[in-house]
């Protein structure tokens, strides 16, 4: 029982950082109505930045957390504007354009790729202060840097419900997210928004990134893991919902982690697109998603 | 000579090349290159039934390929069937189970399908990744299948000793599939496909059953697409679940329909076409240089194709023939 919890409580904290990954890709998706594929490689892109960052400087690694998601603020931000702004504008008004999915994948394989081309393909990590610290809960063993990432992904949540219900920028992306034409109509710049919501996005991805660099491995195609994962969490939760990726998250997190205690590790995998599958055919708008968005 | 006579002309001449190609490549290692070029085309309009005309966009059709691949060649192995045979079971299973993914997702909006697709194809690559025996079937896990040459085969072993037999094989295949994609594109089906994906809420509200045509657009998919697994098993004689039924080849063929024009019926011949072969000289020239550098070439492709062509390559291609048309026949009336 105590290795079936421990493994629980590792899940969970896993789970949050699976979490963290799909809301970027939720916000993105409630905003603009596309499925970000590049999504793991922006995670790719921030885990890589906080490598380089505390490789080259040596600063504590929670301190990349204050530079890393800004940077690649500006960078989602600019990507949508330069990269997918324009095939928006050539498919009008079409509610989900499919062919800006297929951009995002053209961005995911250019990013990879250009990761591989600099970097190489071996799996890299930075042995940080707190890598390896960790402390007892009662008879259980926490791991600091995943607790850490366990937090700081629970804040960041709240953080963006906070931001989204509050600040006047906030209301412009809930507004664009329910009706983008009738945002239009009242002065909503839909493309100003396009940006923001990506370079949050994509700040996310940073955000997820620099917690994950003190106990992760970073190579190229690290994102391929996360990003299927966070497809799935997205529709588990309900596309669009803040709570509905972190607890998507948790709830996959858990998955692995305990199912892993009675089988194959492989196995767990075909689990999980198991329970996607059964969840989208019962309740097809996840745990939080609105009727209209399915 | 009138416009009609002009379009059967080229097309004579185009199918007469294909035809006649073998007899200036002899080369086994182009033919199997153009062996290839027309299995994806021939993918790829398969593809284009679901992904083009029904206005989804599946992700995970390598699975079906799988099926077809897998289905057939346990059939031979195991029970000695024909893959002849073995290639029309494959076909049933895939549709059934295309229909399958289908019923609950088509009802809901593009991106749930695209990213349900996901989910079940690779769902199923890792349980054939994890499942070395079903009951009496030997899936063989990871490893993959492989198919014994025979000393002697005959045209019911579906396996040939020279790659020339393959080479018609997979072009009357693709013939086959273009033809049926035009008589699907002018019937009524086509056209209630075609508005269903467009605008699925007008659509329904004329009385047209969307839902159940992209069923029927999904059932063939997948039967045409499964066709083509049991093609590639019969030509490699091996394969295995990560290299037949991952992500690479979904993706793949779904790039090849937008590059080359979705829902159009020469949009994945020119797709393939062009990207095949770009695909196969730069991984082959590029990637000992820079690896990776191919994929991003790749990625640059589709995305700027994306931007200026959203309707791909065939739309300016078929408005260069419109235009080429033109003056040839008022050339011709003039004299």
């Amino acid at each position: 029982m105590t290795a079936v919890i421990q493994a629980a409580l590792n899940g969970a904290m896993m789970g949050a950082m699976y979490g963290l990954t799909a809301l970027g890709l939720t916000l993105i998706f409630g905003v603009m109505k596309v499925v970000n594929f590049a999504h793991g490689s922006l995670l790719m892109v921030g885990m890589f930045s906080a490598y380089w960052l505390i490789r080259l400087t040596g600063i504590h690694p929670y301190l990349a957390l204050v530079i890393v998601p800004p940077v690649l603020f500006v960078f989602g931000y600019y990507l949508q504007n330069v990269v997918i702004k324009p095939v928006f504008k050539a498919e009008g008004q079409v509610r989900e354009p499919l062919t800006v999915i297929i951009v995002t994948t053209g961005v995911w394989y250019v990013l990879d790729n250009l990761a591989l081309m600099l970097f190489g393909a071996e799996y890299r990590t930075v042995r940080t202060a707190i890598s390896n610290k960790s402390f007892a809960l009662g008879e259980f063993i926490i791991s600091i840097p995943k607790f850490s990432g366990f937090v700081v992904a629970i804040a960041t949540a709240i953080g963006l419900a906070l931001f989204m219900r509050k600040t006047k920028t906030g209301k412009a992306l809930r507004a664009t997210s329910l009706d983008r034409e009738a945002a239009n109509l009242m002065g909503i710049d839909q493309y100003r928004i396009y940006n923001i919501a990506f370079g949050l996005g994509t700040a996310i991805a940073g955000i997820a990134g620099c917690v994950l660099i003190p106990f992760y491995y970073v190579y190229p195609s690290v994102g391929v893991v996360f990003d299927i994962r966070a497809f799935i969490i997205v529709v588990l939760g309900g596309l669009g919902s803040i709570p509905g990726a972190l607890l998507g998250g948790l709830v996959i997190g858990l998955i692995e982690s305990v199912f892993s205690q009675f089988m194959a590790s492989t196995w767990t995998e075909a689990i999980i697109y198991a329970i996607f599958l059964i969840i989208l055919f019962v309740k097809p708008s996840g745990f939080f998603g609105h009727k209209q968005d399915w | 000579m009138s416009r009609k006579q002009l379009d059967r002309i080229l097309l004579a001449v185009v199918a007469l090349a294909a035809f006649g190609l073998p007899l200036v490549v002899t080369s086994p290692t182009y033919l199997q290159i153009l062996i290839l070029l027309f299995f994806y085309a021939y993918l790829t309009t398969a593809w284009n039934l679901v992904g083009g005309f029904a206005g989804v966009l599946p992700l995970g059709h390598s699975v079906f390929v799988g099926i077809g691949a897998y289905t057939s060649s346990i059939l031979t192995l195991q029970y000695g069937v024909s893959p002849w045979i073995g290639m029309l079971v494959g076909g049933a299973i895939a549709a059934v189970i295309g229909v399958i993914i289908g019923l609950p997702t088509f009802r809901m909006r593009g991106a749930y399908f695209c990213l349900c697709t996901i989910a079940f194809a690779e769902g199923i690559r890792v349980m054939v990744e994890n499942i070395d025996t079903l009951g009496p079937l030997k899936i063989n896990g990871p490893r993959g299948l492989l198919v014994p040459l025979l000393k002697d085969p005959t045209f019911w072993d579906y396996q040939f000793m020279s790659k020339l037999p393959y080479y018609y094989i997979i072009l009357v295949l693709l013939i086959l599939v273009l033809a049926f994609t035009w008589f699907i594109s002018r019937s009524k089906v086509g056209y209630y496909l075609a508005a269903g994906g467009e605008e699925p809420e007008a659509a329904a509200a004329l009385g047209i059953n969307v839902a159940n045509y992209k069923l029927f657009a999904m059932a063939l998919s997948c039967f045409l697409t499964a066709l083509a697994g049991t093609f590639y098993a019969q030509l490699m004689l091996y394969f295995y679940p990560k290299g037949l039924m991952g992500l690479d080849l979904s993706f793949e063929i779904a790039f090849i329909a937008l590059i080359g024009g979705r829902g159009t019926i020469a949009g994945p011949v020119i797709g393939a076409l062009l990207l095949r072969p770009l695909n196969e000289f730069t991984r082959i020239y590029l990637s000992d240089m820079l690896p990776g550098l191919h994929l991003v070439i790749f990625g640059l492709i589709l995305i700027l194709v994306m931007i200026y062509l959203p309707k791909g390559l065939t739309a300016p291609l078929s408005a260069l023939y419109d235009r080429l048309a033109r003056k040839i026949t008022v050339q011709g009336e003039a004299k």
